[in-house]
């Protein structure tokens, strides 16, 4: 938790948003009921055939009169909830998640991005994530994260996802991370290293893009997994949208005041052992420069993992890297700067894991949003990593940061402790 | 011309859309799709999301799963929380009205048979248990033939004109497999007890140890998902001496190293048995039951 994050909620409130998200909600229902009423047809189909295949027949008449009936009814009785089947319980998954690190740096101010970095030679607290989550009813799904710092807390996201929709489209809405990317949509504990990736503080802030919004995604029939995913989010907030309206107060009046995200993914597995996905991503938004400019972030990401399928010691190797180019519109000129990052994870025993990363960036003379970060900028990190079981981890990380305005470079080693306790989902591939 | 290549990609992309003709079948498990497959016959097509070598506890949520749970019309699970790992967010990704939880298409086989070890208390310093009990009843031909009947009942609820195929089926293949159960736990009875003993290296071989009448002297694993220590080692090298047993099991996707270093120090044997039947190579259930006992009637020492 930081003071960015203090200020984007503020700005939240003074926006417009409420008028703007009704109106979300109404087309979201709207498709529900849609959803809603594909599910209805096909238990319709199941009642009107019975197993023991001497039904009276009906005629077309009759049926339609069953089936508005049946509509009718359904708007008024209480939907069959689905339960947690092995807990016989309906309570919602509820976990929480403690990342805590001893860290020391050779300058006193690192230059950690991160929200959630350790920033501070000594203890640092990262975060302890609260999640819940449960079926809603046989329509929606919830999941929420709450994030406690050491002063403050945060919604991180708390939003209603779609499960009965057709043609394979899913909606969501609520406060999310967006699908830009790999990363930007994970949390800390599903990352590998102790630290956020560069090109998300650079180009989001110190939370990684989110924001109250609507995303459509979409399921395309093709023979191997494609997934597109188009959504609106509002385009405040330093720590989540710095790119864009970041911590000004320009009101939304527009349609296209609010960030796009377009992402496009696919998936190939190549056989058991090895898979390959492919993305890429663009968002655009307005800027706070105002006068109706514009910024945008284009981007593509590789993942590329090894991992024998039928071995006992759960070997794997994984590849990920992701790059991206932002241009910004300001007043008399225009910027564009580049960044990304690549690691290479290896588990390489039960238990054990080590990993790599890279990450780079360009700097610009005159950037308003970065003024000291006038030039490239190189980190090189390395971590190692114990897993006593799946419920917690022990990760040392070694970091040097080389950024070309400053004389000598930030050398930085990290010990971070995660636990989990208890009832956490799945994750994403 | 350009119009006409529009025509041509939105057709395509018809013909994908469209729906398949068969019924389709997604199992999570090797052993239940041959189950199921058994029960369904020619009338429907029937995956399985993993292979037989892969553990299911560690399974990877590979985004390709998500198109054969998106076309599904039924959905079997294991359950008891065995697929918690990956299953649930692919179930959610799927966005199929008729495989959610809850729903005639969504099939939890542990609620079809008798749970062992369901523990009174859940505690994770207990190690990787699962609140519900042992999950591991696909090794155990009686819970096989259970669930055949609850597929029968399934299949007939969502293609009613196949439904006396399905119900039909299903009664055979419990009969067969209640039938193989039974000899099989005679054949086992009629060894001295004293041969009947085993260690073995994850707590998951309950169910076969219960239908055979085998006795579990211990786990190489401290606790259910921790890897053994030296002073574990110890201690079940200890308890095969003291008790004699001479036989080490595990599934095919467990670490062999200290099974086998156990075996050593012991004089005993160590079995390695397949993790589920072998369906995508076209094995049967009760093919792979029956092979499961032969291995172990074997290694046992008996003739």
């Amino acid at each position: 938790m930081n003071a960015d994050c203090l200020d984007n909620s503020d700005h939240r409130r003074a926006a417009p948003a409420p008028m703007r998200l009704a109106s979300w909600f109404v087309a979201l229902g709207l498709l529900l009921d849609a959803g809603a009423a594909v599910a209805q047809a096909n238990d319709d189909q199941a009642v009107s055939a019975p197993a023991d295949a001497t039904p009276a027949e009906l005629t077309a008449a009759e049926l339609q009169a069953l089936q508005a009936a049946a509509a009718q009814d359904s708007a008024a009785s209480a939907p069959q909830l689905p339960v947690n089947p092995s807990s016989g319980s309906s309570n919602p998954s509820i976990s929480l998640i403690f990342d805590g690190a001893a860290a020391g740096y050779s300058d006193s101010k690192p230059l950690q991005t991160g929200g959630h970095d350790p920033k501070r030679n000594g203890f640092n607290l990262q975060q302890l994530e609260l999640h819940m989550a449960s079926s809603v009813d046989p329509y929606l799904h919830f999941e929420s994260n709450i994030v406690f710092g050491q002063f403050g807390v945060e919604v991180e996201e708390a939003y209603a996802e779609s499960l009965a929709l057709a043609h394979g489209l899913q909606i969501k809405a609520g406060q999310f991370l967006t699908a830009f990317g790999r990363i930007n949509n994970s949390h800390p504990h599903s990352w590998n290293f102790v630290d956020q990736a560069l090109m998300i503080g650079k180009f989001f802030g110190s939370e990684a893009n989110r924001g109250l919004g609507v995303q459509a995604g979409w399921l395309t029939p093709l023979p191997w997994y494609t997934e597109i995913k188009l959504s609106a989010t509002d385009a405040v907030g330093q720590c989540c949208a710095r790119s864009w309206l970041g911590g000004s107060d320009l009101p939304v009046r527009r349609p296209n005041d609010v960030l796009y995200t377009l992402t496009a993914k696919s998936f190939v597995p190549i056989d058991d052992d090895w898979s390959l996905q492919l993305g890429v991503s663009g968002q655009e938004g307005p800027n706070a420069s105002g006068n109706g400019n514009r910024s945008e972030v284009l981007a593509g990401d590789l993942y590329v993992r090894y991992r024998p399928a039928a071995d006992p010691e759960r070997r794997s190797l994984s590849l990920q890297v992701e790059h991206g180019v932002r241009a910004r519109q300001l007043p008399g000129r225009s910027l564009v700067d580049h960044a990304g990052y690549a690691h290479l994870v290896g588990v390489f025993a039960l238990r054990w894991e080590a990993g790599w990363r890279t990450d780079w960036t360009t700097g610009l003379a005159d950037d308003p949003l970065d003024p000291q970060w006038t030039g490239q900028r190189t980190r090189h990190a390395a971590q190692l990593t114990f897993y006593p079981s799946h419920f917690s981890r022990l990760r040392l990380q070694a970091s040097a940061d080389l950024p070309s305005w400053r004389s000598e470079p930030i050398y930085g080693v990290v010990l971070a402790l995660e636990t989990l306790i208890g009832d956490h989902g799945a994750h994403n591939f | 011309m350009m119009r006409r290549w529009w025509m041509i990609a939105f057709l395509a992309a018809q013909l994908w859309a469209l729906p398949a003709l068969a019924l389709q079948l997604v199992a999570t498990l090797p052993s239940l799709a041959a189950l199921a497959k058994e029960v369904a016959g020619p009338h429907a097509a029937v995956e399985s999301l993993l292979g037989p070598r892969q553990d299911p506890h560690y399974a990877d949520a590979r985004p390709n799963l998500i198109l054969s749970l998106n076309r599904a019309d039924l959905l079997v699970v294991n359950g008891l929380e065995l697929e918690v790992g990956w299953l649930p967010g692919l179930v959610r990704q799927a966005r199929n009205p008729r495989i959610q939880v809850g729903t005639a298409g969504y099939l939890d086989a542990s609620t079809l048979v008798r749970r062992l070890q369901v523990p009174a208390k859940v505690d994770r310093a207990m190690g990787d248990i699962h609140p519900g009990g042992n999950p591991h009843f696909a090794w155990d031909p009686r819970a096989g033939a259970s669930i055949a009947e609850a597929l029968g009942r399934s299949l007939a609820t969502l293609d009613p004109a196949h439904a006396a195929d399905y119900q039909r089926n299903a009664a055979a293949v419990a009969a067969r497999l209640r039938a193989l159960a039974a000899e099989e736990a005679r054949r086992f009875a009629a060894l001295p007890a004293q041969s009947r003993q085993l260690l073995v290296y994850h707590d998951s071989l309950v169910y076969l140890i219960d239908w055979l009448g085998l006795k579990q002297i211990g786990t190489v694993e401290p606790r259910p998902g921790i890897p053994p220590d030296p002073a574990q080692l110890a201690k079940v090298v200890g308890l095969m001496r003291t008790t004699g047993a001479k036989l080490v099991v595990q599934e095919e996707y467990y670490p062999r190293t200290t099974s086998e270093q156990v075996a050593k120090l012991t004089a005993a044997k160590l079995l390695v048995l397949p993790a589920g039947a072998r369906y995508a190579e076209g094995q049967r259930y009760d093919d792979f039951a029956r092979g499961l006992a032969r291995e172990l009637y074997g290694a046992l020492g008996g003739k």
